[in-house]
This record gives C-alpha cells, sequence and structure tokens, in this order.
C-alpha cells in the first residue's frame, strides 16, 4: 500500500526527511541523556554540544559512590523476577480454569478479574498502604510486590492460548490415566511458550519500569528499587545542579532494559502488540 | 459424579490464589476507602461523620483545580498521542530502506522508566541552560521556564507523556494496518479511490477495533498519571500541574487526612468505572470489527 508514491525523488526525499526528522526527535532525549553522563559539570553549563570534550567515567564513579546502587539493582532484580515466578502459578491456574472449566458465574469472575486492568496500583496507594501496614511489611520487596500477583492480562492472554489447543488432546490424555496437572505441565504449557514469553517481557518491563507504589511502600535502602532510588537521588542535596551525576544515574537505571529490549527487539515488540501495556 | 466434585474442588483450587490477590489487593482496598471515606480523626479516633468528606469535596477548589487539570491532561494527551501514533504508521506502513531503525527510533521510549524519563526531560526544560532554551535563545527567542511557570508546566508534563506512549501506540496501529487485506485496497484502487478516499472508507474502518482498543487504554492511563507530576513539578507551581493520585497522595502523606484522601481514592476509582462502562456502553457498539472477529 502506498500512501506517498515514490513517482518522484523529491517526494521520497521528503518523506524520508519526516521519518528521519521523528526518530531524531523522539532519540534527542536519550542520546542527550547520554551524552551529558560523559561531560564535567561546567561543560554542562558552558556549552552546548553534543559530545563531550572527552568521555569521562568521573559522573559514574561519583554516582555509585553515593547511590547503593548494587542494593537497588538486587531488589528490582527480586521484586521483577520474583514476582515473575510467582505469576507464572496464579496465572497458568486461573487461565486453564476460565479456558477449559465450566463453572458456576464464570462470566462474571471474568469481568470482574478484567476490570483490574483499569484500576493501576497507583490509584489504590492509600488503603493498600494501610493494608500492608497492618500486615507488617512495609519497607519489603514482598509488600512492593503483592498488588501484582494477580495479572488479569495474564490471565486473558493465556485464557486465550489454552483455548486455542483442541479440547480432544486433553481428553485423550485424562483417558490415558494422566492427571489434568500432568496434562497442563507436560502438555499444554510447553504447547503455548510464545505467549509465556509474550507475557514475561511485558510483565518485566512494566515491573522494572514501576515507580509510584513502590515509592509509598519502601522507606528505605533496604527495599527501594532504581526508579525509586533514582528519585531519592534527584532530591538529595548531592545531586543538586550536578546534572551530569544525575544523568549518569539515569542511564545506569534505564540501561539494563533498553539493552535487553536491543538484543530481543523482536521479541519485545511482538509481546507488546499481543498483551498490550499492563501486566 | 465422583469425578464432577473432584473437578469442583479442582476449580476452587484453580482460581483461589488469583482471586485471593485480586480480592484482597483490587477489591477490598476499594470497599475499605469506601468506608474510610465517612470519617473523620479526631485526636486518635475517627469517628463517623456521614457525608462530609463529600460535601467537602464537592466544595474544595483545588480538587475542582485538579480534576479540571486531569481533564485537560487527558484532552492533550490523548488526541495528539493517538495522531501522531496513527501518522507514523501510516508512513512505515510500506516497504522502506531502515525500517527497522525507525521502528526502533520511535519504539524504545516504552521500555524507559518514566522516572528516568521526567529526569531526563528536567534536565532538557533547564531554564538557561537546557537545551530547549539553548536553542530557543538561539532562534532569539526568550528562555522559558517549562516547568517553573503555570502556563508551561502542564504542556511539560503532557510532552514527557506523549514522548513516552507514541511509539506503543504507533506499532500497534502498524500492526492493524498490516493486517487490512491487500485486496481490499487493491479492489478500491481499481474503483478509482483515491488515497483519502482510501483512507476513510477502507482503512479507518478497518483500524477502528484498534484505535477503541488505544483509546480507552490511553483515557484510563491518562487519568491515572503521577510518576512525572511527582518528579518534575510536584503538582506546581501552585496546583497547575496537580492531577488526581498526586492529591490523594497529598492528602494522604503530606496533610495525613487519610479519610480526604480515601474519598478522593472512591471517587477516582468510581470514575475509572464509569469510563470503562461508557466505553464499552457507549462507544463500542458503533467499533466496527472485522468479519469473523469475535468481541
Amino acid at each position: 500500500m502506498r500512501w506517498i508514491a515514490p513517482r518522484k525523488s523529491f517526494q521520497n526525499i521528503l518523506y524520508h526527511g519526516v521519518l528521519i526528522l521523528c526518530a531524531a526527535l523522539i532519540l534527542f532525549p536519550f542520546l542527550w541523556m547520554v551524552t551529558s553522563a560523559f561531560k564535567t559539570q561546567s561543560e554542562i553549563f558552558r556549552d552546548i554540544s553534543l559530545f563531550p570534550e572527552t568521555f569521562r567515567l568521573d559522573s559514574f564513579r561519583e554516582v555509585l559512590s553515593i547511590i547503593p546502587f548494587d542494593k537497588y539493582f538486587l531488589n528490582t532484580v527480586k521484586f521483577v523476577f520474583g514476582l515473575l515466578a510467582v505469576q507464572f502459578f496464579t496465572i497458568t491456574f486461573a487461565a486453564y480454569a476460565f479456558a477449559r472449566f465450566r463453572f458456576l458465574l464464570k462470566d462474571l469472575l471474568f469481568t470482574l478479574l478484567l476490570l483490574q486492568l483499569m484500576i493501576a496500583p497507583q490509584t489504590l496507594v492509600v488503603p493498600n498502604y494501610i493494608i500492608i501496614k497492618n500486615l507488617k511489611l512495609l519497607d519489603t520487596v514482598t509488600a512492593i510486590s503483592l498488588p501484582y500477583v494477580a495479572s488479569a492480562m495474564g490471565v486473558f492472554l493465556l485464557r486465550q492460548a489454552f483455548r486455542s489447543i483442541p479440547a480432544e488432546m486433553e481428553e485423550a490424555a485424562v483417558m490415558d490415566g494422566a492427571s489434568i496437572e500432568y496434562y497442563l505441565f507436560k502438555i499444554a504449557i510447553p504447547l503455548v511458550k510464545p505467549s509465556y514469553t509474550a507475557f514475561a517481557l511485558v510483565s518485566i518491563n512494566f515491573h522494572w519500569n514501576e515507580f509510584f507504589w513502590p515509592l509509598i511502600v519502601t522507606d528505605t535502602v533496604k527495599s527501594r528499587v532504581l526508579t525509586v532510588g533514582l528519585a531519592m537521588f534527584a532530591e538529595s542535596s548531592e545531586s543538586a545542579a550536578a546534572w551530569n551525576d544525575l544523568m549518569a544515574a539515569t542511564l545506569l537505571v534505564a540501561a539494563p532494559l533498553v539493552v535487553l529490549f536491543l538484543i530481543f527487539q523482536k521479541a519485545f515488540v511482538e509481546s507488546f502488540m499481543t498483551t498490550g501495556l499492563k501486566a | 459424579m465422583c469425578k464432577r466434585s473432584k473437578n469442583r474442588l479442582r476449580i476452587f483450587l484453580y482460581l483461589l490464589p488469583t482471586f485471593f490477590f485480586l480480592f484482597f489487593f483490587t477489591y477490598f482496598p476499594y470497599f475499605s476507602s469506601f468506608i474510610d471515606s465517612f470519617g473523620e480523626r479526631r485526636g486518635n479516633l475517627v469517628s463517623f461523620v456521614g457525608l462530609k468528606n463529600y460535601e467537602r469535596l464537592a466544595l474544595d477548589p483545588i480538587f475542582h483545580t485538579v480534576l479540571w487539570n486531569n481533564f485537560l491532561y487527558s484532552i492533550l494527551t490523548v488526541p495528539l498521542t493517538m495522531l501522531f501514533a496513527l501518522g507514523l504508521a501510516l508512513l512505515l506502513n510500506r516497504k522502506i530502506a531502515g525500517s527497522a531503525f525507525y521502528r526502533t527510533a520511535y519504539f524504545y521510549p516504552t521500555v524507559i522508566p518514566m522516572a528516568a524519563a521526567s529526569m531526563i526531560w528536567l534536565y532538557l526544560f533547564l531554564p538557561t541552560y537546557g537545551v530547549i532554551n539553548r536553542f530557543i535563545m538561539l532562534l532569539g527567542g526568550k528562555s522559558i521556564e517549562w516547568v517553573g511557570d503555570p502556563h508551561y508546566a502542564m504542556i511539560s508534563i503532557v510532552i514527557v507523556g506523549i514522548w513516552k506512549n507514541v511509539g506503543y501506540y504507533m506499532m500497534i496501529f502498524l500492526t492493524a494496518l498490516q493486517s487490512i487485506p491487500k485486496s481490499l485496497l487493491e479492489s478500491a484502487y481499481l474503483d478509482g479511490a483515491g488515497p483519502f478516499q482510501k483512507f476513510r472508507s477502507i482503512v479507518l474502518p478497518m483500524i477502528s477495533s484498534t484505535s477503541f482498543f488505544i483509546l480507552i487504554i490511553s483515557v484510563i492511563n491518562s487519568f491515572q498519571a503521577v510518576d512525572q507530576v511527582y518528579l518534575m513539578t510536584r503538582g506546581g507551581p501552585g496546583n497547575a500541574t496537580n492531577l488526581i493520585v498526586y492529591y490523594i497522595y497529598q492528602n494522604a502523606f503530606s496533610f495525613w487526612n487519610i479519610q480526604y484522601a480515601s474519598t478522593l481514592t472512591v471517587f477516582l476509582v468510581t470514575l475509572l468505572l464509569l469510563l470503562t462502562l461508557f466505553f464499552f456502553k457507549v462507544v463500542e457498539p458503533r467499533v466496527y470489527y472485522e468479519s469473523g472477529e469475535t468481541k
């Protein structure tokens, strides 16, 4: 399909010009952040060139000496991958129940589940903070994870996937004396692996980037994740006017996912197409 | 008989974990906020005050500002993001050199945390020394106090919102565009339809279910935006960028008025549910679904 037919080379140039301009506009903020992280403070206030005079690692050294980056990183990994492991079980069982069994109030329960897609954790910070406080779980990585354990998007996605497997396969397996759980884990799950990959990538991205709920429920280095650590650093006096340091910290926080994205680009994009942004 | 009851237990156990957490961290919180919204703290005790918090909500001028701000934020981000996204998708919907590069360049902000995006833009928006202001001054303009000026603060957080989401929606539009059968467009071409006519009578109807999906998620998300408000403006200057979730946060954790914050929470969740209902009861029936696709 051609919207702007490349009949004339002028049109072609215009067409690519628009695409390149848009790419430049969207890429620029990230590029400017990356190169600023290698500048000195005086360079930041002095000139307007994209690249630093020399690529210095001073701000990274400075940032790593102030921010307990390793601890934040570890907390983030614990939160994101611990949660993913738990979600694997919760979504698998619920999705299979919705895909294969008939039961009372099924449609109502499914609607109640899908409504969760409309309510983000930051909207319920006040009541959920009170619940976490009463559970005496404030300032723990577990507390950050709890509101995300039930995942409507995950259940929805896998329900679709399980429904695409012919029911006869399950019947045949059960006929042969296998339990439903055996069939589920040995046959059904391997068959819908792409759906799991899609869900995993979206879940990782969504939770790695999560900020507001972790901010509310954490209090110390013990449980803070990277995004919250970045905000704490930005508020501290150490970063005042030290934009090179702040950009270095920003780069350190954003880099893991950007690298992951660049490596698994195709899988990433496809995952987002199939699942929507939430996990 | 035995198998049936065994399956009943199985279904219960399969659903239990998901619904346990759904209940305790989504439904029960809504309910408990509802209860708390009828109270008022007096000393160490909370006493029942009926609808007092709701009366306050109706008359609270800051809340009215906040509500207006959020409306403004939605009405600015949602159509602009969708329009840019569709435009980019249309441009990329053909075989061209470097299309993989363009896709990556447009999509990557999806994987940048909003916290990091806020820091980057705060730096770009810096008065006098920020690169955007340097550029404006280079062109002979005056430096703008982006996040510090009540006239520009909202625009600043809107720009960040658009930048973060446009590539993601672009990719969804692109997938929808590529699923339009080529034969449909060819027959329209043979019938003598021009590009605009083709767009209006074939492309637009064929992507209407996708547009509907993007519309819902972007409206719903815009009413829950908070990260860039917290990190870039703190709702300021003078509440110019205060949005609902941030106002809830302020009431709960700065003014320590849990009851009023709960009232606001009830308001927001109810608003989100009503918006959802509106979209599915009023908007969705007008959406065209491709033949063979069921809702």
